[in-house]
């Protein structure tokens, strides 16, 4: 009855009416920056009297913004790899293992995805100063990492779990070497896995903005911080550039995914 | 027989406090069908992963024409494997899948190719080659693993309840090819099943496993027709038992009374018993003759339920004490008709037909 | 797998193989970097706050004796509630009617979801912001509609900060109720209706009841997450209505007052982990959050 669709009478009208509404509403903002990005309204009145290039071609012009794309671009990549072999090697041995505490150790491999940000920030602040690592990439490198891992040990122990272990017990009887059979039959088996885990790696260290705005310093800054720093003094249309091409590797992060889940299911 | 070929040398395995498998000793004529049949927890799967190197045991040796495989790591002991699961590789394709452990050993791409298509001309899958496992159904899956697991040429072949996940009319198909393939490529194989009628089916030889030992090795006539131990007896045929006292026992044979009314002599005895003691008496369905009319060495019995099977009708009784005892006659017997329930009979059986087992 | 290297009689038979590592071996890596750069920091952090700038307790005197901070945590606490109750408002009827759709609709909301989720917290938080202001859309359509005269106040205070953060939130409590919904069966529905009740009674004793521990455990993450929350409360809420972690951030960057930065983060961290724990223990699930 409520369950059906058929059944729900007037019902499904609120319902649906609701829905397109919240639609809607988590759908216009992102519609409304793209929008504005191309006004020529300094003071992003909408509509706009014209439409124009200028906010990306300020943009483009900035050294500094060019040189925050490319600091996050490097450490969301040195991120991904670190965190999908760290993941890979901490979730065989989670999911394999048969040793005390494995549930406390799979608790704490998970705990940085829960605490508040902030803390971790805080904290690590405080420690890179005294071992000067802050303002260095190797220090971003290691907050951001600390925020991934749990992500890809959650996506591959998943998929691990997933996969009968017997399959790779096969392979190592065809001949193939313990190691050998886990590259050449359950690494693909549990691909899905390994690449969720690099798209939430990307994410989580690409979009990341509390860590960074403590670890950041007036030479190392990522692009979030750039966008933070920027929004804190006014709130120029070129954020509303920057942010639209955000939203566009957003979308065509979203294709990549979809083309791939649809790849490997075939 | 030849000379042995594989030998299991009193082999024990302990998980902590549970013992899996507590002495297993066993010879392998090479080429032979062997079959491992045991209920749940004996330790059969136990014993085969021990073969196949995926579990150290805690003692005893294996040896492989002489030589002892245990130090040699699962990859280098060239044995083959099908598993309970279907365990074919997702990614990739059947033709893949079978020339896997042919890649893995570095085989010229012609000589792969060559096996590949005698392999799946063997378990007549000629064609499906290029599909993913995901495509097959379970019995064409099983099929190819046994194709991949034959493709090196292995001198021993492990089968751990390959049929188990198949329904009944696909797992006797399967049965067929696996002995059709088994007399094509002479392989020795060791197989694990709990279902005895696939054990008689397939094997030369049957090894009972009980709680962790085996109860009795022989060929399926043999443990029928002579079972060692009240185990065996109850898992290879049907069977009833029913409680008797030993007059005199000696030689290997017994003399007993059942229900004070009857005493037969010179049935087998296994196990020990002496003259006054208990034991009970082992008899099989299909060799008790019944009988409607009153007789002095007859066994008598109330018939409780008559049940039409097809081409048998069985006959359940009940002895004055109340025993059980089935009668299985075949359809159309002249001692069915007119039979009914509550009906007072006669059975008869041949002393060479029983068994008494001991203390 | 463990391997053993002796056999009962004393002959070691394994010698030879060649060394693999263990499981829990395999874990050591992630638990050194972790260790080092995620519970040393922390426990640092925290022993700060009774030992600067003098041992005790005084900064968590100061830190809840005080009506200011006391300000901090009562708004902290009240826009995190507000935001829990509205996202469930709102994400219950959505989760409901995703459960229902068509396949079609319902994977074009999906991938709205997905895409509202996904797109960088910044770029959503600065369109709230252009949105919300004096001169922005949302008044001047509502000045248009001639409902209000004069501009109403939507950011720079906790409205603002409660708008932007449902905004964040929504897709985290609709896609766990669409899984909780999606997994009843209708056929429990169907049983009700032949029993005689009518679709409210349906709705208030069996649907509603069954949906209960994937409300329960959707909003106590929307909470938990919204209590730590900084980026949103620090652009939309302006300096006069601040929140606990912009208080945390605060403490360390502009006074650099280690010991009440570290006394609040304990207080953040120990109502975190309480209230996660009585998730776990209530729910028994170990559902995720984001940022
Ligand atoms: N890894 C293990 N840890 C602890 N006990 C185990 C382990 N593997 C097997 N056992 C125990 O060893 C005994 C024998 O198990 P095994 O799998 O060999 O039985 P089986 O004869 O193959 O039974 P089945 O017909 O159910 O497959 C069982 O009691 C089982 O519980
Ligand atoms: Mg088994």
């Amino acid at each position: 009855m409520l369950l059906n669709l058929n059944r729900l009478g007037w019902w499904k009208l609120v319902l649906f009416g609701i829905t397109v509404l919240t639609t809607a509403f988590l759908l216009l903002p992102i519609l409304f920056i793209a929008a504005l990005s191309f006004g020529s309204s300094q003071w992003l009145i909408f509509p706009p009297p014209s439409w124009t290039l200028r906010w990306y071609q300020e943009l483009f012009a900035d050294p500094r913004w060019l040189a925050s794309a490319w600091t996050s671009f490097q450490i969301a990549i040195i991120v991904t790899v670190l965190s999908v072999l760290l993941g890979l090697a901490t979730s065989f041995g989670l999911t394999r293992g048969r040793f005390a505490f494995r549930e406390g150790l799979k608790a704490l491999f998970l705990t940085p995805m829960i605490l508040p940000v902030v803390v971790l920030a805080v904290a690590l602040y405080a420690f890179f100063l005294k071992i000067g690592l802050n303002g260095t990439l190797t220090g971003f490198v290691i907050s951001h990492l600390v925020l991934a891992l749990p992500f890809s040990i959650l996506s591959i122990g998943n998929a691990l779990e997933g996969f009968d272990k017997s399959i790779e017990d096969a392979a190592v009887l065809c001949g193939a070497s313990p190691l050998e059979a886990k590259v050449r039959v359950t690494l693909p088996a549990i691909s899905h896995g390994i690449f969720s885990a690099a798209i939430f790696s990307f994410l989580t260290s690409w979009d990341e903005v509390v860590v960074a705005i403590f670890m950041s310093s007036p030479t190392l800054q990522t692009l979030p911080v750039k966008v933070w720093a920027t929004l804190r003094q006014d709130l120029t249309p070129v954020v509303a550039a920057a942010s639209t091409l955000l939203i566009l590797l957003t979308v065509l992060l979203m294709v990549l995914v979809a083309v791939v889940r649809k790849g490997l299911k075939s | 027989m030849s000379k042995p070929f594989l030998q299991i040398r009193g082999i024990r395995k302990e998980y902590g406090p549970v013992t899996a498998v507590q002495d297993v000793n066993l010879d392998v004529a090479q080429g032979e069908f062997l079959t491992f049949l045991g209920p749940s927890g004996s330790g059969k799967s136990t014993t085969l992963y021990i073969l196949a190197g995926f579990e150290d045991p805690t003692g005893g040796d294996i040896l492989l024409n002489g030589e002892s495989l245990l130090s040699t790591p699962s990859h280098k002991r060239n044995i083959g494997m099908v598993f309970q699961r279907y365990t074919l590789f997702p990614h990739l394709s059947v033709g893949e899948n079978i020339a896997f452990p042919l890649k893995v050993r570095r085989l010229p791409k012609a000589e792969i190719d060559a096996k590949v298509r005698q392999m799946l001309k063997l378990v007549r899958l000629e064609g499906f080659e290029d599909r993913k496992p995901a495509q097959m159904s379970g019995g064409q899956q099983q099929r190819v693993a046994l194709a991949r697991a034959l493709a090196y040429d292995p001198p021993v072949l492990l089968m751990d309840e390959p049929l188990s996940a198949l329904d009944k009319k696909l797992r006797e198909e399967i049965q067929h090819e696996i002995r059709r393939i088994h007399q094509q490529t002479e392989v020795t194989i060791l197989y694990v099943t709990h279902d005895q009628e696939e054990a008689l089916r397939l094997s030369d030889r049957i090894a009972v496993f009980s709680k962790g030992v085996i109860d009795q090795i022989g060929t399926g006539p043999e443990l029928y027709a002579n079972p060692a131990t009240r185990f065996v007896a109850e898992f290879i045929g049907d069977s009833d038992f029913l409680p008797c006292n030993v007059v005199s026992a000696g030689n290997g044979r017994a003399e007993i009374a059942i229900c004070e009314t009857m005493t037969v002599a010179d049935i087998p005895l296994h196990g020990t018993a002496s003259s006054g003691s208990k034991a009970a008496l082992m008899l099989r369905p299909e060799r008790l003759l019944l009988s409607k009319r009153q007789s002095e060495s007859g066994l008598p019995v109330t018939v409780s339920d008559i049940t039409f099977l097809g081409n048998n009708v069985h006959v359940a009784t009940k002895t004055s004490k109340g025993n059980n005892l089935s009668v299985r006659l075949p359809f159309g017997h002249e001692a069915i008709s007119g039979l009914n329930r509550g009906d007072a009979v006669w059975l008869k059986f041949d002393a060479e037909s029983a068994h008494v087992f001991g203390q | 797998m463990v391997s053993h290297t002796e056999t009962d009689s004393g002959r070691a038979y394994a010698p030879t193989r060649v060394r693999r590592l263990t499981d829990f071996e395999l874990t050591l890596p992630a638990l050194v970097l972790l260790v080092l750069f995620f519970v040393v920091p922390v426990v640092i952090l925290l022993m700060r706050s009774v030992t600067e700038p003098v041992p005790g307790l005084g900064n968590y005197v100061e830190l809840l004796g005080s009506s200011t901070y006391l300000r901090i945590f009562t708004n902290t606490f009240l826009v995190s509630g507000l935001v829990t109750v509205v996202s469930l408002l709102i994400g219950f009827p959505v989760a409901w009617a995703l459960a229902v759709m068509p396949g079609r609709a319902a994977s074009i909301v999906f991938a709205i979801l997905l895409l509202s989720m996904w797109t960088n917290l910044l770029a959503r938080t600065y369109a709230w912001m252009v949105l919300l202001q004096r001169t922005g859309v949302i008044n001047k359509v509502l000045i248009g509609l001639g409902l209000i005269d004069k501009p109403l106040p939507l950011v720079n205070n906790l409205t603002g900060v409660t708008i932007g953060m449902t905004y964040i939130m929504l897709p985290f409590i609709i896609l766990p109720l669409y899984g909780v919904i999606k997994k009843i069966d209708p056929a429990i529905l169907q049983a009700a209706a032949l029993c005689g009740a009518n679709r409210w009674q349906s709705l208030v004793r069996v649907l509603l009841p069954l949906a209960v521990p994937g409300m329960a455990a959707g909003a106590l993450m929307v909470f938990v997450m919204s209590l730590g929350y900084f980026v949103t409360p620090a652009l939309l809420g302006g300096t006069a209505n601040m929140m606990l972690a912009e208080l945390i951030a605060q403490f360390v960057q502009s006074l650099v007052n280690w010991g009440m930065g570290g006394a609040a983060a304990l207080v953040l961290l120990v109502v975190t982990l309480a209230l996660y724990a009585v998730q776990l223990r209530f729910f028994g699930t170990d559902r995720m959050g984001g940022r």
